[in-house]
């Protein structure tokens, strides 16, 4: 039996309606389903920030971290235990933020993780504050005056450290092609970093201004 | 005379071979049957500046080395001049200079004919073998199994010091007293018998980042790991190194990180991490001279209050500070049963002294300690399963680990429920909290408890802890006070209600650390009323040597 429902907590989500969360939680629950993953072979960790919080929504082993500390955490889960299924949820702060000397190490070890960033090019579980990924001169409430930085491009900066991981971008506007990616990643023998762009409804307005 | 302990000392600048020839030395006395306790110096360089290697040894044990010097080898001229200080009379200097406070030896000349200047420290170890009257053969057979390579240069630079020194030197020879040959004894730093104490604790998962003076436990390690078949890792920086090893704790490993004061205060976000996941890993904390980058490879018990205090909030954590290199070994293993048993950190405070100075010690290898893994569920878990239950009056609860079906659960570093999904219920936080705090009472129970030195109708009470052990027995054999005692506190968080009792029952306490605030006083006084009489601090990067404490003690 694979069902959808076994990897489910039962707690009702605490994002934002038409948070873009959604979508990145039913596509990793439909992947340990068509997969067939046991609950109990499954570790996720968790950053902290509003993708960070689907730790209490998804039925495994679980970690919730510290601030830009999951790929750490993870990787010794792995190395740890090779046999288990690790990966890594969190936001654009926390993963190529505070905690990018991290993301860089694992991606160099290819260590088999799978990382995935729902990337608002925001902080947003601190009310919206400027990210790694803010575009320059945006306005947002940690500078108002503009960003003055220009954005990391994740992605690219993880195909140059080692080309033999897996790196790529999706985004929350094509369901489906999110799903496939996800299940890419997923299959992947090795680091795999998929960078989900996603709009934070309720602080990404800033960003157009 | 039985019990009399003899000094050697071997000094020049970096590069020549110093620690390798004194460690040799040390081996060859070992191998015939001495107790053994060295001590080296050496500044943050790779060469030049002033090295030292100095060992003591006796027929009896030697618990610490001492200041006073019987023979001093100067490998290059003049650097001799610093350690004048540390002559008796009758001590001897051995320098390829003309100078009348030194005995000639020309070193140049021996390790040109030797076939390589290289060789003068061997050369030194022939003088010394000489002078001692040991073994010659039996020092040889020490001398290649020590050198695997180059064996024929060193033998041949061993053999020229030894004969120089019969032909000019035959009227200096010490009086040692003879022995014969003690069996099952190893000569180990405390760096490493803490690596013995995680290897015979069946600790498997090691991370560090290298920091003197903790990184020889990490090369201890590495070069065990394929042996033993652990994880050892040299991670990205001390967060990760933290972080990872948490995330092999949860995963099901006997866990440990090693760093010094720097390092941990990158650690010490994790740490607290450690204590709300109820993550039990081992903190091995190496002391040297702060602030910041102070004095890398000099030692210190400066770090202490930040230990018993890192991390932000409040959490249970222990805190043990082994005496010498056999707790070294001991608290390694005990460490690790205590994190799995009480589920949260345990720190063991080192330092540079302990550290990387070795001692004749049982043969760690040997040895067997129980392995307690705790209230744990590697296999199935029973009805009502909760991983973080509070009804538990130890304040421990039932943990499983990845592969455990239906023990799923979240380690969450936001206050959590029973389940460990996130609360911020006040009833449920207070309940949390007490649920881990109850463990420190339970901690009582199971960690080492004060050690009391000497009479038990004393009445001057000396109190110390960590590497300081050894300097202050041996002073109490030279002082012979029939009233003076010894407690050392082997675990400093949580403290056990006998320190108190020990205590008050002293007429007058003296206090002994190598730190410029005495941080243990600050910790006692807020226990309970604590005053010493007199307080010995030391904060110049130099570890107390016996013979300085005897003269405080009178
Ligand atoms: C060490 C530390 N610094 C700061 C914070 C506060 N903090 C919580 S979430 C967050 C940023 C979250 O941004 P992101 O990782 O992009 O996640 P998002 O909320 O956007 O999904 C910050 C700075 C923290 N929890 N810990
Ligand atoms: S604030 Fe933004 S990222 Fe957070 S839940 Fe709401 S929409 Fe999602
Ligand atoms: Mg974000």
């Amino acid at each position: 039996m694979s069902n959808l429902s076994k990897y489910q907590t039962g707690k009702i989500p605490t994002w934002c309606s038409g948070c873009g969360n959604f979508l990145l939680i039913s596509g990793l629950q439909k992947c340990f389903a068509d997969q067939n993953i046991d609950t109990e072979n499954i570790v996720a960790v968790y950053d902290i920030g509003c993708a960070g919080n689907m730790a209490d929504f998804i039925h495994a082993y679980g970690l919730h971290t510290l601030h830009g500390r999951v790929v750490p955490v993870a990787m010794g889960v792995k190395l740890y235990n090779p046999k288990l299924t690790v990966l890594c949820i969190g936001g654009d702060g926390g993963i190529y933020g505070e905690g990018l000397n991290h993301l860089i190490t694992a991606a160099r070890a290819n260590i088999d993780l799978k990382v995935f960033v729902s990337n608002n090019f925001l902080y947003s579980l601190t009310t919206g504050q400027t990210s790694p990924t803010t575009p320059y001169q945006a306005k947002t409430k940690s500078t108002p005056q503009g960003s003055p930085l220009i954005p990391l491009r994740a992605i690219e900066l993880i195909k140059k450290v080692n080309p033999k991981v897996f790196a790529k971008t999706a985004t929350n506007q094509k369901p489906k092609e999110l799903f496939a990616k996800i299940k890419q990643a997923m299959e992947f023998k090795g680091f795999a970093l998929l960078d989900i762009e996603t709009e934070c409804v309720a602080f990404g307005k800033q960003l157009k201004q | 005379m039985k019990g009399k302990v003899t000094t050697i000392k071997i000094v020049g600048p970096a590069g020549l071979g110093i620690k390798t020839s004194g460690l040799l030395l040390s081996h060859i006395l070992l191998e015939q049957g001495y107790s053994v306790h060295d001590y080296s110096e050496y500044p943050s360089l790779i060469r030049g500046g002033h090295n030292t290697y100095q060992l003591s040894f006796s027929s009896t044990e030697v618990k610490a080395p001492f200041y006073q010097v019987n023979l001093l080898f100067s490998l290059a001229k003049n650097h001799f001049q610093p350690h004048l200080a540390e002559m008796k009379s009758k001590s001897l200097i051995f320098s390829d200079e003309q100078n009348p406070k030194v005995k000639y030896l020309p070193l140049e000349k021996l390790a040109k004919k030797a076939g390589n200047p290289v060789f003068k420290n061997t050369i030194c170890l022939g003088v010394a073998v000489f002078l001692l009257d040991l073994n010659y053969s039996k020092s040889q057979k020490t001398l290649k199994n020590f050198f695997p390579k180059k064996v024929k240069e060193n033998l041949k630079a061993f053999q020229l010091g030894y004969e120089y020194a019969s032909k000019n030197y035959s009227s200096l020879k010490l009086k040692i007293d003879r022995l014969k040959n003690k069996k099952g004894l190893t000569f180990n730093d405390g760096n490493e018998a803490f690596g013995w104490g995680f290897l015979k604790g069946r600790g498997d998962f090691y991370a560090a980042y290298p920091m003197t003076p903790s990184t020889g436990t990490l090369h201890f390690l590495a070069a065990k790991a394929k042996e033993y078949k652990i994880n050892v890792r040299h991670a990205e920086d001390e967060i990760g190194v933290a972080n990872m090893a948490a995330g092999a704790a949860f995963a099901g490993a006997r866990s440990a990180v090693g760093t010094s004061g720097g390092g941990f205060a990158l650690m010490s976000e994790c740490i607290s991490f450690c204590g709300i996941t109820e993550i039990g890993m081992v903190f091995y904390l190496v002391q040297r001279v702060g602030p910041a980058t102070g004095m890398p490879t000099w030692t210190a018990q400066g770090d202490l209050l930040f230990y018993v205090f890192s991390g932000h909030g409040e959490f249970p954590k222990i805190v043990l500070a082994p005496g010498d290199q056999e707790e070294s070994f001991e608290f390694g293993w005990k460490a690790l049963n205590l994190a799995e048993n009480l589920q949260t950190p345990i720190i063991v405070i080192s330092d540079k002294f302990l550290g990387e100075s070795s001692k004749t010690t049982p043969d760690f290898n040997q040895e067997k300690p129980t392995i307690n893994r705790g209230k744990l569920l590697d296999k199935k878990i029973f009805k009502g399963f909760a991983r973080y239950e509070t009804k538990y009056a130890c304040g421990r609860s039932y943990r499983t680990i990845p592969g455990v079906k239906g023990g799923e659960f979240l380690a969450n570093s936001y206050e959590h429920d029973k389940q460990g999904f996130s609360t911020e219920d006040p009833q449920k936080a207070t309940q949390m909290m007490e649920k881990r705090m109850r463990k420190l009472k339970t901690a009582l129970r199971i960690t080492p408890k004060p050690q009391l030195y000497g009479p038990k109708n004393y009445q001057r009470l000396i109190i110390s802890w960590g590497s300081t052990k050894g300097p202050i027995l041996e002073a109490m054999k030279l002082a012979g006070d029939q009233k003076l005692a010894f407690l050392q506190i082997r675990t400093l968080w949580p403290l056990h209600s006998e320190v108190k009792k020990l205590i008050n029952q002293a007429k007058k306490i003296i206090i002994i650390e190598n730190n410029q605030t005495s941080q243990l006083t600050t910790l006692l006084k807020a226990q309970f009323d604590f005053k010493p009489t007199k307080k010995i601090l030391k904060f110049n990067g130099r570890p107390f040597f016996p013979e300085e404490l005897y003269e405080q003690f009178k």
